[in-house]
């Protein structure tokens, strides 16, 4: 027995230091978001407009950490319900004449029913499969965007009304943005202490033995993929709104789900405040591009190099030190090198 | 053996394209004792297995488990109605922690449907103390030994609270102190109720835990029988051992009793 009682590593002092700084960790987010409210107060409108673009990335991101973060399938297209999101809210408002809440909640229910029927078929697909799988359907749903005009109004887009009165109109939008990044936060939280969560997790680092021990697998993918479609749709709904114009080529951009997947991946994929925090990341990460090299072609480069680098050295987010799971040094970098190669 | 069958599989034949690695197997397993599946190597013990739980859909055949038909159901609701098995190339959560890996089968495995995640971990915790690893829940599975990794597969199983557990070679790379233990374990929990079928390659652990074996060999049944009788059957030493080995014991026989009786 005392010899059992050693085990392979003695992680209880670790333990401590871990819960230690969750806390912290919550405290310090928690404050944040404090700040964020007030901030409108000292803001000037071009830090807003920012801050909103920066929240929806956040929210797209969090959708995307359940699909991709939790549950382990790397979905590239989730632009897609962006685009349903945008349209479908543009629509109900245009052609239903919602008010635009009721045609938001329109956008995002659209966003999660495409998300099950595609998510039916496609969710049977693994890996590389399944990555392509997505990109394909978002590329197809922005052509026919596009080019089903009596619809979606084509290639000329869809006008919509300003938001009135229109000195609010920043206000507006920046804290339905924030509201929707919270509402992220939360569903991630109490899915991720309930059994929903788990299973995502289970599936993610196992399928066969996921099935084995009783989990709908089916069913637990779908709910993933319908919610990511939920956040991503209503952050459409909300740019489109707030952008009075929907076109096809803007809001079904596959530059958006490469921005919402380096989001989580920076900040931590799997974790609830990862995405959250990375979207703040990217944001800095390209702002000092910009800053520091005006010159366009050349910061794309530097930010491909910067992403390899982070991908390589820590795939686990920043949140892998934040969270206290590992520290920040030169050997735990190496070492997830080691872990993570093929 | 007699008493009530909890288990029974009817013809059941898996192909892959020419090939059948299982082929019409008829077996039957008795509430309440220890089975062991063995045959050599590429016999079809795995398949076997993974066309029963669900896996893998059988090609031809019948499965009944407590007398309902349970062919061709996916894996999920086989795990649900108490069948609960391990894989022989461990598969544990990685990115979980020991305690949270058994959780996840407490929350959907027999019982599950009565718990809530909260109520699992607690459950978790329990399980971890019978299989004696509760000092490592805690722990990430990646951070364990091979040993307690085999030992989480069976925790994981055993949180599901199955009636029947299939063990798919749980003993394999431990060495004989680690064996020992797991035998203990194996019969503690037959013990506590559970019907176990046991696929095993070591043989002293099938003749240890064992009441009954039963030898698969190129996809057929190749006996039955009490591990006495099945071990030393010809056929199966044979299969085994090959054509030679058989030959060559029986010239060795041959010649001790010849200088014996000289």
């Amino acid at each position: 027995m005392t010899e059992k009682q050693k085990g392979p590593m003695t992680l209880s002092r670790f333990d401590k230091l871990a819960s230690n700084r969750q806390r912290l960790l919550l405290v310090g987010v928690f404050g944040f978001i404090v700040v964020l409210f007030v901030f409108p107060l000292i803001a000037s409108g071009f830090w807003m407009r920012t801050l909103t673009l920066l929240f929806l990335l956040a929210a797209m991101a969090q959708g995307w950490n359940f699909i991709g973060g939790y549950t382990g399938y790397a979905a590239f297209g989730n632009v897609a319900f962006f685009g349903i999101g945008a349209y479908g809210t543009a629509l109900s408002m245009l052609r239903l004449h919602f008010p635009f809440l009721p045609a938001l909640l329109v956008g995002g229910a659209a966003a999660m029913a495409f998300a099950v029927v595609i998510g039916l078929p496609v969710l049977r697909l693994k890996g590389h499969y399944f990555a392509i799988a997505t990109v394909a359907l978002a590329t197809a749903l922005g052509e026919v965007a596009d080019f089903w005009t009596d619809f979606t109004g084509g290639a000329a887009g869809l006008t919509l009304p300003f938001f009135r009165p229109i000195s609010l109109s920043n206000y507006f939008f920046y804290y339905l943005a924030l509201l929707l990044v919270l509402l992220g936060l939360g569903l991630t939280y109490l899915i991720m202490n309930r059994k929903l969560g788990y299973s995502w997790v289970a599936i993610r680092e196992d399928e066969d033995a996921a099935k084995m021990m009783g989990i709908n697998t089916t069913w637990a993918k779908v709910v993933a993929f319908a919610l990511s479609a939920l956040m991503a749709g209503l952050a459409g709904g909300i740019y489109a709104y707030w952008n009075t114009f929907v076109l096809a080529e803007e809001v079904f951009k596959i530059e958006y789900t490469l921005q919402m997947i380096l989001a989580t991946v920076l900040g931590g994929p799997g974790t609830i405040f990862g995405p959250f925090i990375g979207a703040f990341m990217y944001y800095i990460l390209i702002t000092l591009l910009v800053f520091f090299l005006p010159v366009g072609q050349l910061h794309e480069t530097i930010l491909g190099t910067i992403i390899i680098l982070v991908m390589v050295f820590t795939p686990q987010g920043i949140m892998d030190f934040l969270s206290g799971r590992k520290k920040l040094t030169l050997s735990s970098l190496l070492e997830n090198i080691r872990m993570h190669r093929v | 053996m007699t008493g009530e069958v909890i288990f029974e599989t009817q013809g059941i034949t898996k192909h892959f394209g020419g090939l059948a690695a299982v082929d019409n197997v008829n077996m039957k397993i008795y509430r309440g004792e220890i089975l062991g599946l063995i045959g050599p190597n590429g016999a079809g013990k795995t398949t076997f297995v993974n066309v029963i739980t669900g896996m893998l859909p059988p090609t031809r055949g019948r499965v009944f488990f407590k007398g309902r038909d349970i062919t061709g159901w996916p894996a999920y609701k086989i795990g649900r109605i108490g069948i609960a098995r391990t894989f022989q190339i461990v598969k544990p959560f990685r990115g979980m922690t020991v305690r949270e890996n058994v959780a996840v089968g407490a929350m959907f495995g027999h019982k599950g449907g009565e718990r809530t995640a909260q109520e699992a971990l607690e459950k978790a915790d329990e399980v971890l103390e019978f299989v004696e690893m509760a000092h490592l829940r805690n722990h990430f599975a990646d951070q364990l030994t091979l040993a307690y990794l085999k030992r989480l597969e069976l925790a994981k199983a055993l949180a599901m609270e199955p009636e029947l557990l299939f063990l798919d070679e749980v003993m394999a790379g431990l060495n004989t102190r680690e064996i020992e233990e797991a035998m203990d374990l194996i019969r503690k929990i037959n013990a506590s109720g559970v019907t176990l079928l046991i696929i095993e390659h070591v043989m002293k652990a099938i003749a240890g835990v064992t009441q009954r074996v039963f030898v698969l060999n190129f996809g057929t049944e190749l006996a039955q029988g009490t591990p006495e009788e099945v071990l030393n059957d010809p056929r199966v030493i044979k299969a085994y051992l090959g054509e030679k080995f058989v030959e060559r014991q029986r010239r060795l026989l041959h010649q001790k009793s010849s200088t014996t009786n000289a």
